[in-house]
C-alpha cells in the first residue's frame, strides 16, 4: 500500500477522532438530564406516533437540502470530488450510534439543557442516518446527465438557475426517491436507539414510539408493545401507499429513454393486494389535482413579474456567487476552529492513565468483525438468490421490493428484547442474538441495492442470453450475477455500515435489572457508557472502531468498487 | 464582410501522453444565405468544430468571427440541433421548445405564440403535450429543430441531424429542411449541417467543406451549384459526389 493511501488514511482517522473528542469534551458542560414521567397508555400512542414522525420528517428534510447542496457540488469537477466523496465514504462507515452519546451532550450544551437539547441530537442521529446515501444519489445522477442535454442547455444560453431546475434537479429524482425510501427505512431502524438516552446516570426518554417500545418491553406490558407495534406498521404502511407509491409512478416521468431494463412498470405495485395497487397512480392523479389551482396562480403570479434584464441577472449572479464563496469559507473556518480544538482535546483525553479494561479491545474487535462476518454471509446467502429470483421472474420483483420496503423498515430493535429472550433461551448464550440483530441492520441495504441492480439489467441483454438457448445456471453465471457485482459492493459498503452501528446495539443489551453481554468491541463501548461512564474507555473502544472501519474502507471496499466499476460496469 | 469567419482554428485535448490535436488549423468562411455542409470520416472532428462555431467549446488556438467580431462564449445568434435530439425527458414538446426561449428572457406570452408558431412549423401541430417517450425519432427532431427555430437564429447549426433516424424519415425530413430553409418568412437564412452521409451533403449544401481525419484539417472545398430540388440519380450529381469521395479517401 503505497504512502499516499496511508497517509490519507490516517489524516481521515485523526479528523474524525478530533470531532469525536471535541464532542466529548462537552461533557463537563452537559447538564444533568431530567426525563419527565414515562406514561405508556395506549391513549398516548397517536401522540407519540405524530412525535415520531415529526422528528423522522424534521430530519428528512434537513438531509434532503444538504444532499442537493452537497451532491451538486461534489459534481462539479474532479478537485471537488475527490475531496468529498471520500468524505462521505468515512461518514456513511463510522458507526453514528456510538456518536450518539457524544452529539447529545454537544447540542443539550448548545441548547443548555432542555428538552430542545435532546430533540435536536435525535434528529441529527436520523440526519446522519439518511443523509449520506441521499448525497451520493444526487451526485451519481448529476455525473449521469448526457452530455448532450447538457450542451443542448449550454448552448441556447441557459443560465445557472435554469440549468439546475429544468436540468440537474429533474435528473436526480429517480436515485432521490428511491433512495429516500431506504433512507427511512434506516431512520426508522434507529428511531428506537435515539429516543431513548441513557449516558452515565442520565436518564431522559423522549416522547415517542421508539421509547414507548422500549418502555412497555421493560414493563412487560405486551398488550401494549403490540399496540406499538401495530402503530408503527401503521404508519409504515400508510407512507408506502400514500407517499412513496406515487412518488415511485412520478420519478418514472424523469428517467431516461435509453436506460434500458428499468422495468416498464413502476416498482411499487402490489401485485398481490391487486386493489391496492392501483392506489399508487390514484392517489398521484388526486395530489396532481389537488395541487394544480395552487400550481396554477403561483406561475399566473411568476409571470406577472417582469422578465429580468441581463444585466441584472448577471448581477444577481455576481452576489450569489460571492454570498456561496463566502458561506464556504466560513464553513471550511469553523471546520478548521473544531478539528483544532478537537485535537486539543484528543490529547487531553488520551494523557491519563489508561483503563485496564483496554487490554481487552484487541480480542473484542477480533471477535466483533468475526460476528459481523457471519452476519454479512447470512445475508449475501439469502439476499443473493432472492435478487437472482427477482431477475427472472417479473411478478416477484415487483412485489419484493414494497415488502421489503415494508418488514425492513420494522426496527428490529423494537423486537430486540423478545428475539434475545428467545435466544438465549434456547441457545443459552448471547453470541446467535447478537449475530442475528446484527443481521437485521445489514440485510436490508443488501437487499435494496441488489434490487437497483436487478432493475438495471438491460433487458436486450437477458433476451440474448435466452435467444442463444442459455439455460438459467448459465444465465445466473455468466449475465445477472457480473452485471450485479457493483450492486453488490456498494450494497456491502452500506451493510457493513448498518453492521457496525447494529453491532453496538446488538452486544450489550440491559432488560429488567439483567444485563446480557459479549466479548465485543460494542459491549466494552456500551458498558463504558452505561455502566460506569469512564469517558477514557468510552473514546478507546470508538477510536478502535473508527480505525478498523476506514481501514477496511481503505483496503477492502475502496479496491473492490474499483475493480467492479471497472469490469463489471455496463455502458 | 463574411457573416462567420473561422480563421486558423485548432483544438488539442490533454491526453496521457501528450496533447490529443483534434482540429488543425482550420480557416473557411460563411456568407449570409449559404447552406454549408461539413463532411468528413468518423473521428475528423467535425462536430467538434460545429461546437467551438456555436460557443460551447472554446478553441485552443485561433479565432471565429461573426460579423467582423470576436466572439468569446456561446454566439447567441447560432442554434444547435443536435444528432441525438437533447430533449428533457420530463419537459413536453411545448416546454422543450420554449427552453431556449426561456433562457433568453423572452416573457411567457411571447413564448407560447414563438413555440406554437414553430411546433406548427416542423408540422407536429397538436402534439403540444406529448411527452419525448410517446414520440418517433422524426418526431423528436422536428422538437430539435423547433426549439433552434424558435429562438429565430441567424445561423442554424445542425450536427448530423439525421443520422440517428431511419433512412424514410430522413428523406422526408431533408425535404422539409428545404421547404423551411427557403420560405419567405423563414426565420433562418444561413445553415451550417455536419454529415457523414456524402449524398446528403450533395442533395442539400450550396458549398461542401470537406475534413479529413487525423487530426482534422481542411480537405476541400467545392460548390454545388446544381438546381434545388436535385435529381440524386443525374450525372453532375454523381460526379459530384465521387469529387468528394476522392478528396477524403486522398487525405485518408
Amino acid at each position: 500500500m503505497n504512502a499516499r493511501r496511508l497517509i490519507s488514511g490516517a489524516v481521515s482517522i485523526l479528523i474524525v477522532a478530533a470531532l469525536l473528542a471535541l464532542f466529548f469534551s462537552f461533557r463537563a458542560h452537559a447538564p444533568h438530564l431530567h426525563g419527565p414521567r414515562f406514561s405508556v397508555s395506549v391513549r398516548q400512542l397517536p401522540y407519540y406516533a405524530f412525535c415520531s414522525f415529526y422528528r423522522m420528517l424534521a430530519a428528512y428534510v434537513l438531509a434532503m437540502v444538504f444532499s442537493v447542496a452537497y451532491g451538486m457540488a461534489a459534481a462539479r469537477g474532479r478537485r471537488w470530488e475527490r475531496v468529498m466523496i471520500p468524505a462521505i465514504d468515512i461518514a456513511q462507515s463510522v458507526p453514528v450510534i456510538g456518536f450518539f452519546p457524544a452529539a447529545v451532550y454537544f447540542f443539550v450544551a448548545l441548547a443548555h439543557g432542555g428538552r430542545l437539547g435532546v430533540e435536536m441530537a435525535a434528529v441529527f442521529l436520523i440526519f446522519t442516518s439518511q443523509a449520506w446515501n441521499l448525497a451520493l444519489g444526487v451526485f451519481e445522477s448529476m455525473r449521469t446527465i448526457p452530455d448532450d442535454l447538457r450542451q443542448a442547455l449550454e448552448a441556447f444560453g441557459a443560465s445557472a438557475w435554469l440549468r439546475f431546475r429544468k436540468l440537474s434537479l429533474p435528473a436526480c429524482v429517480p436515485k432521490l426517491v428511491y433512495n429516500s425510501i431506504l433512507s427511512w427505512v434506516a431512520g426508522w431502524y434507529f428511531l428506537i436507539a435515539c429516543e431513548i438516552i441513557t449516558v452515565g446516570p442520565s436518564h431522559y426518554r423522549l416522547p415517542g414510539l421508539g421509547s414507548y417500545l422500549m418502555e412497555a418491553a421493560d414493563r412487560g406490558r405486551s398488550g401494549e408493545i403490540i399496540a406499538g407495534l401495530t402503530m408503527l406498521l401503521l404508519i409504515i404502511v400508510l407512507m408506502d401507499l400514500m407517499v412513496w407509491q406515487p412518488l415511485t409512478v412520478w420519478a418514472e416521468k424523469f428517467r431516461y429513454e435509453f436506460a434500458s431494463g428499468a422495468a416498464g412498470e413502476p416498482m411499487g405495485s402490489l401485485g398481490m393486494l391487486h386493489a391496492l395497487s392501483a392506489l399508487g397512480p390514484a392517489v398521484y392523479r388526486t395530489a396532481r389535482f389537488v395541487i394544480r389551482p395552487p400550481a396554477a396562480l403561483l406561475r399566473v403570479l411568476l409571470a406577472g413579474l417582469p422578465a429580468l434584464d441581463s444585466t441584472t441577472r448577471a448581477r444577481i449572479a455576481r452576489a450569489a456567487r460571492a454570498t456561496g464563496y463566502a458561506a464556504l469559507i466560513a464553513l471550511w473556518l469553523i471546520f478548521l476552529y473544531a478539528i483544532f480544538k478537537g485535537l486539543a482535546a484528543l490529547a487531553h483525553a488520551l494523557s491519563g492513565p489508561w483503563p485496564d479494561q483496554a487490554r481487552l479491545i484487541p480480542a473484542a474487535t477480533g471477535a466483533s468483525i468475526l460476528r459481523i462476518v457471519v452476519a454479512y454471509s447470512i445475508s449475501l446467502g439469502w439476499t443473493l438468490p432472492c435478487a437472482l429470483a427477482a431477475a427472472d421472474n417479473v411478478r416477484f420483483r415487483r412485489w419484493l421490493a414494497p415488502i421489503a420496503e415494508i418488514v425492513g423498515s420494522m426496527p428490529a430493535t423494537a423486537l430486540f428484547p423478545l428475539i434475545v429472550l428467545f435466544v438465549v433461551e434456547v441457545t443459552g448464550g448471547m453470541n446467535l442474538a447478537s449475530i442475528l440483530l446484527i443481521l437485521t441492520g445489514m440485510q436490508w441495504y443488501l437487499l435494496f441495492n441488489l434490487l437497483a441492480g436487478v432493475n438495471q439489467i438491460p433487458e436486450d441483454l437477458k433476451e440474448a442470453a435466452h435467444a442463444y438457448g442459455l439455460n438459467r445456471l448459465a444465465i445466473w453465471r455468466k449475465l445477472t450475477v457480473p452485471a450485479l457485482v457493483p450492486s453488490i459492493v456498494t450494497g456491502s459498503i452500506t451493510a457493513w455500515g448498518g453492521g457496525w452501528n447494529a453491532l453496538i446495539l446488538s452486544e450489550y443489551f440491559s432488560y429488567r435489572g439483567k444485563t446480557y453481554k459479549v466479548l465485543g468491541l460494542g459491549a466494552l463501548l456500551d458498558a463504558a457508557t452505561y455502566e460506569t461512564g469512564d469517558s477514557m474507555m468510552i473514546l478507546l473502544s470508538l477510536l478502535s472502531m473508527v480505525v478498523v472501519v476506514v481501514g477496511l474502507n481503505r483496503l477492502v471496499w475502496r479496491r473492490l468498487y474499483n475493480v467492479a466499476t471497472e469490469r463489471y460496469r455496463i455502458d | 464582410m463574411a457573416l462567420l469567419e473561422l480563421r486558423q482554428v485548432s483544438k488539442s485535448y490533454p491526453h496521457a501522453k501528450g496533447n490529443l490535436r483534434v482540429l488543425n488549423e482550420i480557416s473557411f468562411s460563411v456568407e449570409r444565405g449559404e447552406f454549408v455542409a461539413i463532411v468528413g470520416p468518423s473521428g475528423c472532428g467535425k462536430s467538434t468544430l460545429l461546437r467551438i462555431i456555436n460557443g460551447i467549446i472554446a478553441p485552443t488556438a485561433g479565432q471565429v468571427l461573426y460579423n467582423g467580431q470576436q466572439v468569446d462564449g456561446i454566439n447567441p445568434e447560432c442554434a444547435m440541433v443536435f444528432q441525438s435530439f437533447a430533449l428533457l425527458p420530463w419537459l413536453s414538446v411545448k416546454a422543450n421548445v420554449e427552453l431556449g426561449l426561456e433562457a433568453r428572457g423572452v416573457p411567457p406570452a411571447e413564448r407560447e405564440r414563438l413555440a406554437t408558431l414553430y411546433i406548427d412549423k416542423v408540422g407536429l401541430d397538436g402534439f403540444e403535450e406529448a411527452y419525448p417517450r410517446e414520440l418517433s425519432g422524426g418526431m423528436k427532431q422536428r422538437v430539435g429543430l423547433a426549439r433552434a427555430l424558435a429562438v429565430e437564429p441567424a445561423v442554424l447549426l445542425m450536427d448530423e441531424p439525421f443520422s440517428a433516424l431511419d433512412a424514410l424519415t430522413a428523406i422526408g425530413l431533408r425535404e422539409e429542411l428545404l421547404d423551411i430553409w427557403q420560405a419567405p418568412d423563414s426565420p433562418v437564412e444561413t445553415i451550417i449541417m455536419v454529415t457523414h452521409i456524402i449524398e446528403e451533403a450533395v442533395e442539400l449544401a450550396d458549398r461542401i467543406l470537406v475534413l479529413s481525419a487525423g487530426p482534422g484539417r481542411l480537405a476541400g472545398d467545392l460548390r454545388v451549384d446544381l438546381a434545388r430540388p436535385r435529381d440524386r440519380r443525374s450525372e453532375p450529381f454523381n460526379s459530384l459526389t465521387d469529387k468528394v469521395f476522392s478528396l477524403i479517401e486522398e487525405r485518408a
